[in-house]
């Protein structure tokens, strides 16, 4: 009796932007990380391109430290680096820097930042703003769908996300306007309570100066 | 024969005021705009063009934003006041953002063309032969974490070169940000929307100004009652404009009537008597009233400076009634056709010479000033005629001896400068001026920062420094021109500025430049870019490109481009390119705005040499134009005192014109030098007084030499009242707020002052000479012609 009621007022909170939807959380949540904790894991991605007959593969590592960016390196099916940071974004590919963008210069990027990092820690606060969410449960775990609230934003040329995991975020299905989409699939996550490596914190750094 | 003159007079008045009355019934076509006083830049008209189109685009630039803690009520209320603005007719909404449907049309724009199209980083590296990182990098953003390459884009462009020339355009970097359709930026708690809008029409038209100033004020009025956390910042020449002709109505129409009132006082205490006081309103009534006439028919509007300037005609154009009026206390008495005998010479000498001082005016190169020259002279010429014509008919008055007081006082002042027992109070006098004016010498020094001499509404510079804040926008007023014999050229010229640019901006010299090439490269730039694409691309690494892609070999895609070069005229065309609009100003004619400009002299230097470009810097060349102008207003006022000594040389001779020339030489030497000992800057409104003074203190020292000896009270207790009546109109500008009528008007106030003590001096001219009715009768063919 009480558990449709919670998911009632869930679906109620939720539909308000305003609101936290953290009130009616779910029992299966991601655990927020608290200070000084990263996230490690290992993605799979799948880019699914109009007028493409196969999907782009690439897989990788990723690195998550709240507040200070996300590293994502691709190792297949060649060797780059992606930093996001609040500041921007820099790429590198074998090693050579070939892209380094303040945020402010692309708010697409920043907006996806602010959406990955909130999605793989469990701050769904921040993305309330940018969109509304619905949710689902079941036994398994949660699913959530992220519409952006405005439809004529360059900024966010996305139709819907739709977000599945547990205790940890497990896949994500991104869908952009003109009906390409990325499928993310997430495996292998730690949590950790360690600083960044040396390397990491390099990156990091590169990112979070622009 | 001047009974049939004053009827014919008459008519024409008449005649004038009819007319006035019809235009004052249509109401009167008022214009503020200050560029109008401004000089025109004789030597280029080029230069003259670009600075005119640029200040008027800004000058049309109407930006508020309006704050709150709340998104959304901020949100709302800039909505309502951008449509209670709009609905006035008067602005257009600006959407100088990137949008949604903007980004779309620059899209259709620049797509057929994105193998000419090149960011400065991609051309580089293939220029050096690097094709591999270009590939490299599109790689990276194919596989990427949300790459920004969609399917169609990829295909037509494998190297996604079009998305880098388009994260490469050089737009200037605000802390705006679009939200959900409107330009926004959170600053602490407070959420700022910009609400921009464009001036359809010139800002400087008094009824645009008070009907869309006044909209917005009602507007915000409204807002901030129903939201007390609402805040807004207003920024645009029309604020400023509206702020700053309301302060010279209201300061026009204050001094106006404290001039008035003061000279309705002074005659009527002087003559105790209502007639003359009637006599001299009817001088000064007709005077103003043929000069507005005259200045509307000729200009067909009136500027707001040319009436605040003209109300002091006020007090020239009651000295010459005055000088008649005064008669009545001359102990030898006479009809009123015998007095006017004898003061004519005075007036026919003094019109002349003032009639010179505002010729002066007129042939100052400043469209404002000219019209008060000529509101001028229409006046005098007028007042004259009806002193001439009028007074001695409608005079009954008889000889008063009321003021013995007043004309011992005046006596006293001839005898201090005559009166062996004063020598050594006299020399002490000529000593300490001459120390004055050698100290005044020592500290001279110029200044005519244009900046100094307006007076800005504190709050609107706030507001201004708000916006500024706010927004992050460091646009310089500065800019480079560019010219050329057409867009190619000035395109072409423009790529080889880039790279002492991208020098200066490395020794931080500027932050960003936007120039047209920017957004569209010239057609040659164009041609290379194509060839190497072609040579260090696609031939080399397009195949390997594709295979990895997974894409099929569909060589029409890659190459189905549009083998041809976008044009300027295409891109403006489309208006889909930000900011294009406002850096072309012609065909062969751009301009190349500057952001964040801390070093100008740096960027001066560095295009000194480049053909076709300099820096324009319109506040510094205003201020070396007004430096300029001061000199020749100078040398202006130097080469009247010169006719005016050859002139009253052949009436007193070269001893006696030495004379009569001294007070108003002593009047335009020592005001600039006790201004300079109390710390004010020369500058060009100095300048001009002097021109004006020069002619004023003439008058006053030709009516003293004119007098006989039995009369020289009376003519100085004339000229007395002739300076109270000037320092009352001119003298009263010293109160004023803006510094350039306050610099007038207090050099007027010290030099009418020292003029007037001076003026017995002049009496020693007419000594060499003896009295004698030959001077006389030339003195009435004179004014004769005059009239």
């Amino acid at each position: 009796m009480i558990r449709p009621l919670i998911l009632l007022l869930g679906l109620v909170f939720t539909a308000s932007t305003m609101a936290p939807p953290v009130l009616a959380a779910p029992a299966i949540e991601v655990t927020p990380l608290s200070q000084g904790q990263v996230l490690r894991g290992r993605f799979e991605q799948l880019r699914f391109l109009q007028g493409f007959q196969n999907p782009l593969k690439s897989s990788g590592t990723f690195f998550l430290a709240p507040g200070l960016g996300l590293i994502w390196k691709t190792e297949t099916p060649f060797a780059l680096t992606t930093v996001m940071s609040p500041g921007g974004l820099v790429q590198d590919v074998g090693g050579r820097e070939t892209m380094r963008m303040p945020s402010a210069r692309m708010p697409f990027m920043s907006k996806l930042y602010a959406m990955l990092g909130g999605a793989l820690t469990g701050d769904w606060e921040g993305l309330s703003t940018a969109f509304n969410i619905t949710r689902k449960t079941d036994g398994k775990g949660w699913r959530l769908k992220l519409e952006p609230t405005s439809t004529d934003d360059p900024a966010m040329p996305i139709r819907s996300i739709d977000l599945h995991g547990s205790r940890f975020l497990e896949d994500v299905d991104l869908i952009k306007l003109n009906g390409d989409r990325d499928h993310l699939v997430f495996l292998n996550q730690k949590v950790e309570s360690a600083s960044p490596t040396p390397e990491e914190s390099e990156l990091l750094a590169r990112a979070g100066q622009l | 024969m001047t009974r049939i003159l004053a009827l014919v007079w008459l008519a024409v008045v008449l005649l004038a005021a009819g007319y006035l009355v019809v235009r004052v019934h249509d109401g009167l076509p008022l214009r503020t705009d200050l560029l109008a006083l401004l000089p025109r830049e004789d030597q280029d008209p080029v230069l003259q063009r670009a600075n005119d189109t640029v200040s008027r685009a800004l000058a049309r630039r109407v930006v508020v934003l309006v704050g709150h803690p709340f998104r959304d009520v901020a949100r709302d209320a800039a909505t309502r006041l951008a449509s209670d603005m709009t609905a006035t007719g008067l602005v257009n909404p600006v959407i100088d953002a990137l949008d949604g449907s903007r980004l779309k049309r620059l899209g259709t724009l620049y797509f057929p063309y994105r193998r000419g199209l090149l960011a400065e980083a991609d051309r580089a590296l293939l220029t050096a032969g690097h094709g591999e990182e270009v590939a490299d990098k599109a790689m990276a953003q194919a596989f990427g974490v949300g790459g920004i390459a969609d399917g169609n884009l990829l295909r037509a462009d494998p190297f996604l070169l079009l998305p880098s020339f388009f994260a490469d355009l050089p737009l200037p970097l605000t802390r705006l940000r679009m939200d959900d359709g409107m330009l926004t930026v959170t600053d602490g708690d407070m959420t700022w929307i910009l609400v921009m809008t464009s001036l359809a029409d010139e800002p400087f038209a008094l009824d645009v100004q008070e009907r869309l100033v006044g909209a917005f004020k009602i507007s915000s009025a409204a807002l901030q009652a129903a939201h007390p956390d609402l805040q807004i910042r207003r920024l645009g020449a029309v604020f400023f404009a509206e702020a700053a002709s309301r302060t010279a109505i209201g300061e026009a129409s204050m001094l106006a009537t404290a001039s008035l009132a003061g000279t309705i006082l002074l005659v009527v205490i002087v003559f105790r008597r209502v007639r003359p006081l009637l006599l001299n309103l009817l001088v000064v009534g007709v005077g103003i009233g043929a000069a507005l006439v005259g200045s509307l028919a000729i200009f067909g509007e009136l500027h707001v400076a040319a009436l605040l300037f003209g109300t002091s005609l006020i007090g020239i154009s009651v000295d010459y009634g005055l000088f008649y009026t005064s008669s009545v206390f001359d102990p030898a008495g006479g009809t009123p056709q015998e007095r006017l005998h004898r003061v004519m010479p005075g007036i026919a000498f003094g019109l002349l010479a003032t009639l010179l001082g505002y010729g002066a005016l007129a042939l100052a190169p400043f469209p404002g000033l000219r019209q008060i020259a000529v509101f001028s002279v229409i006046g005098l010429l007028a007042a004259v005629a009806t002193v001439v014509l009028w007074l001695p008919r409608l005079d009954t008055g008889r000889q008063a001896r009321h003021l013995a007081g007043l004309l011992a006082a005046t006596g006293w002042m001839f005898a201090f400068w005559e009166a062996p027992r004063w020598r050594r109070a006299r020399s002490l006098l000529v000593l300490s001026a001459l120390a004055i004016a050698l100290a005044g010498v020592v500290r001279f020094h110029t200044d005519n920062d244009v900046r100094r001499m307006q007076a800005l509404s504190p709050e609107l510079v706030r507001d201004q420094d708000d916006v500024r804040r706010l927004t992050g926008t460091t646009a310089a007023t500065q800019f480079l021109l560019v010219e050329g014999v057409d867009d190619e050229t000035a395109l072409c010229r423009e790529e080889a500025l880039a790279p002492i640019l991208a020098r200066l901006r490395a020794e931080g010299a500027l932050v960003s430049a936007q120039m047209p090439a920017g957004f569209v490269p010239s057609a040659e730039r164009q041609r290379e870019n194509q060839t190497l694409v072609r040579t260090q691309l696609d031939d080399p690494f397009l195949a390997r490109q594709r295979a990895s892609l997974g894409m099929e070999a569909d060589a029409a895609d890659a190459t189905g481009a549009n083998p041809s070069f976008l044009t300027l005229k295409e891109a403006l065309a489309s208006e889909a390119v930000p900011m294009l609009g406002d850096l072309v100003l012609a065909p062969g004619l751009h301009v190349v705005a500057l952001q964040g400009l801390t070093r100008p002299d740096a960027v001066r230097a560095a295009f000194a040499g480049v053909a076709g470009v300099r820096l324009v810097d319109p506040t510094a060349d205003f201020s070396v134009l007004l430096g300029k102008y001061q000199q020749r207003a100078l040398l202006l006022t130097a080469l009247s005192a010169l006719l005016m000594f050859g002139g009253l040389a052949f009436r007193y001779g070269w001893k006696g014109a030495g004379w009569v020339m001294a007070p108003p030489v002593i009047a335009i030497l020592l005001a600039p030098a006790l201004l300079m000992l109390v710390g004010q800057s020369f500058t060009f409104f100095h300048a001009m007084a002097l021109v004006l003074l020069l002619s004023i203190a003439n008058d006053y020292a030709v009516f003293s030499a004119e007098s006989a000896a039995a009369r020289r009270s009376v003519t100085l207790l004339a000229v007395w009242m002739a300076a109270m009546t000037t320092l009352l109109s001119f003298g009263l500008l010293a109160v004023s707020g803006v510094p350039a009528v306050h610099n007038f008007g207090s050099t007027m106030l010290i030099g009418i002052l020292l003029a007037f003590f001076a003026a017995p001096l002049a009496s020693r001219g007419r000594r060499k000479t003896k009295a004698s009715p030959v001077h006389g009768g030339l003195a009435e063919e004179v004014c004769v012609r005059v009239v």
